[in-house]
């Protein structure tokens, strides 16, 4: 399964790189955020690397106030953060609060469906215990 | 309140309602599967109306805690417990990475026969959640399946161009 592999992944590298500075993300807001489509767009263009808003506004066919606004959005829930010396002030995307936000719903997500797996395994030990007339 | 998120797994497993109830219902077989491929130490499991389950469960030098209380209990049919985090003294908590999510959440599971298979349904509603708690869960439940699978390429994309500019 796809998801375990990643969750395993996310769990054991992750997670170690960004070593629970996590525990301060707000979730709850990078969940709203990210509810978002356009928003989600915006995230996967700075993942090729920082952009201004001009540069941003541009696939999407949108004003750059409302690019502004999501923007804010974004740096209020810690996915992004803009520098704040340049003129054009470019927005990154910062990974760590992404990392930490896509772990742990994924953990949850994952939970009781790898569970089940598992169980499916269990069970299968117990079948063949079952027929060699031992009981696990 | 009929509005409020369920979480609900179906899932059919190969083998007769008894055997499965023996894997949900006796710690050792229990702790072989529970939990996302961590594992799993079950500290107490009384099974009896009011009784507590008390799970930790490792990964790397992490451990997440968790408080089950029985509710009902139908041999072979229903399983209900009260499910929650809670700290190193197994003090019901808020979830340190997501402080709205709810306290306390009951969980039902209900096993059928199907032939020679057994159904599982498995429930999870958050109880006597407050307004905050209820949004989050729902936000969470609602999140599944479409915002995450591209919350994955972001990172996916991320981290390939971080490798190419490491080499």
């Amino acid at each position: 399964m796809a998801v375990d592999i990643r969750t395993n992944l996310y769990n054991f590298s992750v997670m170690e790189q960004i070593s629970y500075t996590s525990s301060t993300v707000n979730l709850d807001a990078v969940f709203s955020a990210l509810a978002d489509p356009t928003r989600r767009a915006i995230l996967s263009r700075l993942a090729d690397g920082q952009a201004s808003v001009n540069e941003i506004a541009a696939p999407f066919e949108m004003s750059q106030p409302a690019v502004s606004r999501h923007l804010k959005v974004l740096e209020r829930a810690g996915l992004i953060e803009r520098e704040v010396d340049e003129q054009r002030r470019p927005a990154k995307l910062k990974a760590d609060t992404m990392a930490a936000a896509v772990e742990w719903l994924s953990e949850f997500e994952a939970f009781w469906g790898a569970s089940f797996d598992r169980l499916d395994d269990v069970l299968s030990q117990m079948k063949q215990a079952e027929t060699r007339g031992t009981k696990l | 309140m009929s509005n409020i998120s369920e979480y609900v797994l179906d899932r059919t497993f190969d083998a007769p309602r008894e055997l499965v109830w023996r894997a949900w219902t006796n710690p050792d077989l229990l702790q072989r599967w529970y939990g996302p491929g961590v594992e799993t130490i079950i500290h107490k499991f009384n099974l009896v109306p009011g009784g507590l389950w008390l799970n930790e469960m490792k990964w790397g030098d992490k451990s997440d805690l968790s408080k089950m209380e029985f509710k009902e209990i139908v041999p072979q049919e229903k399983l209900v417990w009260h499910h929650s985090s809670t700290d190193a003294d197994w003090n019901v908590c808020a979830n340190p990475m997501m402080p709205d999510w709810p306290r306390v959440i009951l969980t039902t599971v209900t096993f059928e026969d199907s032939g020679q298979k057994t159904n599982v349904k498995l429930t999870w509603v958050p109880l006597d959640a407050t307004e905050a708690e209820i949004a989050c869960f729902t936000g969470a439940i609602g999140h599944m399946g479409k915002g995450w699978e591209s919350g994955y390429a972001i990172l996916d994309e991320m981290f390939v161009e971080q490798q190419s500019a490491r080499q």
